[in-house]
């Protein structure tokens, strides 16, 4: 009889340990040479840190988790060989996007005719999830963040004349359309719109121009390496009117570049460093630092999060049956992300979550409110 | 065939042509064009549109070579106006007009670009073989050129303009004829991208893009057609051979095409068979 | 008012191009080729000033080590990659340069890293002068009083000192200068060491400009530099400058009224286009 449960015992083990070894593969591709490296190096190394937290707690179902990643070049012609490979040879039951809109949306497609759940961390571009049902997002889409955009500068400073400056990308121009709309809605002046390229660094001419139209508020929708010295410029301009940024802006290396030109820019979308929770939000930040070097900002925090919540969906799941990680996955119900709350996913996969808007005050992010308006931030189907 | 290998081939094959219909340009002809990928984006944003106003796959594919193909002929007419060195300035600027054009339609998109393209109505295992197929016919229809009546009078064009002239070459006419026929190949490679890709953007068709072709058809050896086609495929599989080196690509990448210039001007193809000093 | 500020402000954006574009023109001017590459030693300029900058804080010395390295590195640029192919095609060195130039700025990236590097203090970032509503940064009248210094240095040493006439007469005809006792190595040394000189310079100063140092820097610019010199006419000074003016205010003016249109790259090449078609050899070119 103990001989038996000693046997009974050991062979236990011996499957749990065959179990433990046994890997959950997830696929990740993002950009790591050329210029948009930067991101898919933030990206990569939020991925990275969600797994390995994953896995020192025991994994998921007894499994750890394994991370397939690519370089996808930023390109849609690698990622879709990619996603064909994490699917084929790879054999991964879920895969995420740590990677910009044009490979994610490539990709996308390939994922939903293998019938494999697919996250798109940060993409915002709006067919990313239109494929099909085994695309989901992991972030605002540009439309609910330019809204919100617009019912915080309506709510802060009333009916006021508003300045629009957009970066030329899908980013830039799917935010701008949702702000456009609302702002019409709300009673807002949109004075004029400027765009300007990725690239550009000198602001000088829409510097000018805006100094003409005499907005009460600058409006400004762009990455932080753009931003930086586009704020600077509009200080050193003379323009004293408040500005308010997109999600983009929410880079320390803003405060960095712009100085004490970023003082009491409004990030609509931002994320305030100082929070405490969700619980995991403070060690991401810490551990971010000491991996990269540098701080950790909401492209990293998005990939993070995605990793998260595909593991979480696994587990409740209860299986790694990429059918039924799906529906686990459009099942999600309030679940904590580094960005705040997912509230829940829509039909076409399009989350719901509040948007927080932060200023920069002494050189840091500071949260000054939050905005969670169903009627303006619901997903578009 | 597994789904992977044949987007491989489908890669390979619009880079196939992407390059060899660079080669028909630069290498035949000698005019050195920095702009390549605006023809490809042409082809492509002309059969993603019609693509969506519902246009069968052959139309689209038809449509897209013959607008590459014509404004082609147009760049063409500025490489009868000006000098060598401007010709590679002038394309680069195609490029960039291009895409600063584009990206600010909205009846093309915009920045999102298209998106939401039908599909082929091909599997994709077949769609790579007809994208292979079209790959092999340039290949062939290159090979025929250089041998044919018309690849000499290019050497001729490429290596002398004005000798050939003397001799009664009607220069302009070719020159335009491998602008034509070179950008009209792209818009074709522009085609099939469309429905492999299944969205297209703007940056897509970016200046790197036109490096990138221009580095296929230098490495391989400029005006070497099986140089260019080595080449293309070796340069294409790369990064799926050292995806761990990602980090390095593109170091890499710029390093090969200096030092291959640097030591043997003529391409992959130079150094297998180096001409009698 | 606004278009008077346009015009400061485009010909403020001109002077930083004149100080990448002239050294490209006196290499094009001098070999006939087109030295893409010069964009990475404005980067490697930039890159020299911010580390030393930040390391020791002090600015001046950022300077003078990138002007130093700059001058030095765009000297070996040319012994090492263009002199042993220069009887090539135009075409090789051209394609060479492109390739040095895309090792340069992956380089500056895994040296330095992608995110780029801000000064720790630049104080003349945002401190501006304001005359009659225009406002420029002190960074900004720094680079239009460079520029003209060194420009003007250039001009005087070019028509006024042996060496300059020695340089202007192998630009001209290389034969006839060495029959006459120049040394054409030399001078094509003496070019790179300037030019690249001033491409470092520029670098830096707009990296204080931006406040921002990236692995991509060049990338813009360099475009923009070989289209003011096609614009100018290939190989002649006095019509790069101007080029390098007149693109800066048409760019100015086409970000604010063409935007819908076209972009801002864009504008800088559809304007080089369309005067290409009515003068194919560039606005001062010989033809």
């Amino acid at each position: 009889m103990k001989k038996g449960l000693i046997a009974a015992t050991l062979a236990a083990a011996v499957l749990l340990a065959g179990s433990a070894s046994a890997q959950i593969k997830i696929g990740f591709h993002a950009p790591q040479s050329g210029p948009a490296a930067a991101d898919g190096k933030s990206s990569t190394i939020g991925a990275e840190i969600a797994r390995d937290w994953i896995n020192e707690k025991g994994g998921v179902l007894g499994q750890k988790i394994e991370l397939v990643i690519y370089d996808d070049q930023n390109k849609p012609d690698q990622s879709v060989p990619i996603a064909n490979k994490l699917i084929g040879q790879d054999k991964v039951v879920a895969a995420i996007s740590g990677s910009y809109s044009g490979p994610t949306r490539a990709a996308a497609a390939v994922f939903q005719q293998a019938r494999i759940p697919y996250i798109s961390a940060y993409g915002v571009h709006p067919d990313i999830t239109k494929e099909g049902n085994w695309a989901f997002r992991g972030v605002q889409l540009g439309q609910p963040q330019g809204k919100g955009a617009a019912k915080f500068i309506a709510d802060k400073f009333g009916k006021v004349k508003v300045a629009m400056l957009t970066m030329n990308n899908d980013f830039g121009q799917s935010i701008a359309e949702g702000f456009k709309e609302e702002a019409q809605k709300l009673g807002l002046t949109l004075v004029k719109e400027y765009t300007f390229g990725l690239g550009e660094r000198q602001f000088g001419p829409i510097v000018a121009s805006v100094k003409n139209d005499n907005p009460d508020v600058i409006y400004a929708i762009g990455y932080y390496f753009v931003g930086g010295p586009l704020v600077a410029q509009v200080r050193a301009g003379g323009l004293k009117q408040p500005i308010v940024a997109a999600q983009a802006f929410d880079s320390m290396k803003l405060i960095e570049i712009a100085k004490d030109a970023a003082e009491g820019i409004y990030i609509v979308g931002g994320m305030d460093r100082g929070r405490k929770d969700p619980a995991d939000f403070q060690p991401y930040l810490a551990e971010f630092k000491k991996r990269a070097g540098y701080d950790a900002e909401a492209v990293s925090a998005n990939c993070y999060s995605a990793v998260m919540l595909m593991a979480d969906a696994i587990k409740r799941a209860g299986s790694t049956d990429p059918a039924k990680i799906r529906d686990a996955l459009a099942a999600t119900k309030d679940f904590a992300m580094l960005t705040g709350p997912l509230g829940y996913f829509n039909s076409v996969g399009e989350l719901y979550s509040p948007l927080e808007v932060t200023q920069v005050k002494g050189g840091q992010f500071v949260g000054v409110t939050v905005i969670d308006d169903q009627a303006i931030l619901a997903p578009p189907k | 065939m597994s789904a992977y290998i044949a987007s491989l081939i489908s890669v390979i094959g619009i880079n196939l042509i992407l390059a060899l219909s660079l080669n028909i340009i630069t290498g035949f002809c000698g005019q050195v064009s920095l702009g390549h990928a605006a023809f490809y984006g042409l082809g492509a944003y002309t059969a993603a549109y019609l693509a969506k106003l519902g246009a069968p796959l052959p139309l689209t594919l038809l449509a897209g070579m013959a607008m590459a193909g014509a404004i082609g002929i147009v760049v063409g007419l500025t490489s009868l106006r000006v000098r060598h060195d401007f010709l590679a300035v002038t394309t680069m600027g195609i490029g960039f007009v291009f895409l600063g054009f584009v990206r600010k339609q909205k009846w093309l998109g915009g920045e999102l670009g298209i998106s939401g393209i039908p599909g082929s109505g091909l599997d994709a295992v077949t769609y790579a073989l007809l994208i292979a197929g079209f790959a092999m016919a340039v290949l062939g229809f290159s090979l025929w050129i250089k041998q044919s009546w018309m690849g000499f009078t290019f050497d001729a064009v490429a290596d002398d303009e004005d000798a050939a002239r003397t001799v009664g070459v009607n220069v302009s006419t070719y020159k335009l004829t491998a602008f034509g026929i070179g950008t009209a190949l792209a818009g074709l490679a522009g085609g099939l991208y469309v429905y492999f890709a299944r969205i297209i953007l703007p940056d897509t068709f970016d200046f790197v893009q036109s490096i990138a072709i221009l580095t296929m058809v230098v490495i391989g050896g400029t005006g070497s057609v099986w140089g260019v086609f080595a080449a293309t495929i070796a340069l294409t599989l790369l990064p799926e051979v050292s995806r761990a080196a990602a980090d390095y690509r593109l170091l890499i990448f710029g390093a090969m095409l200096m030092l291959v210039m640097r030591f043997s001007p003529g391409g992959l193809a130079g150094l297998v068979k180096r001409k009698p000093a | 008012m606004l278009f008077v500020e346009l015009i400061v402000k485009g010909l403020v954006y001109g002077c930083m191009y004149a100080m990448m574009a002239v050294g490209l023109t006196l290499v094009y001017g001098l070999l006939r080729i087109l030295h893409i590459a010069h964009a990475g030693v404005f980067a490697l300029g930039a890159y020299m000033t911010v580390t030393v900058a930040n390391a020791t804080g002090s600015l001046a010395l950022g300077f003078l080590v990138a002007t130093a390295v700059s001058a030095v590195a765009g000297t070996a640029i040319y012994r090492l990659a263009y002199q042993p192919i220069l009887h090539h095609a135009a075409f090789v060195p051209m394609v060479v340069s492109i390739g040095l130039f895309i090792v340069m700025q992956e380089g500056f990236r895994l040296i330095f890293g992608a995110y780029g590097i801000a000064f720790d203090t630049n104080p003349w970032y945002v401190a501006n002068v304001s005359l009659a509503g225009i406002s420029l940064t002190y960074v900004e009248i720094a680079m239009v009083i460079m520029s003209v210094v060194l420009l003007v240095g250039f001009g005087l040493f070019a028509g006024l000192t042996r060496a300059g006439i020695g340089w202007r007469a192998t630009v001209t005809d290389p034969q006839m200068a060495t029959s006459f006792g120049v040394d054409p190595v030399r001078v094509r040394y003496v070019n790179f060491l300037f030019g690249s000189a001033l491409a470092g310079i520029a670098g830096g100063l707009v990296g204080l400009l931006n406040n921002y140092v990236e692995p991509t820097m060049g990338g813009a610019v360099s475009y923009k530099a070989l289209a003011i010199i096609v614009l100018g006419g290939l190989g002649s000074v006095r019509g790069t400058l101007i080029a390098s003016l007149v693109l800066g205010v048409v760019e100015a003016f086409g970000a604010i009224y063409l935007a819908d249109i076209f972009d801002r790259d864009a504008i800088g090449f559809l304007f080089l286009i369309v005067v290409l078609m009515v003068r194919p050899q560039g606005l001062l070119g010989r033809g």
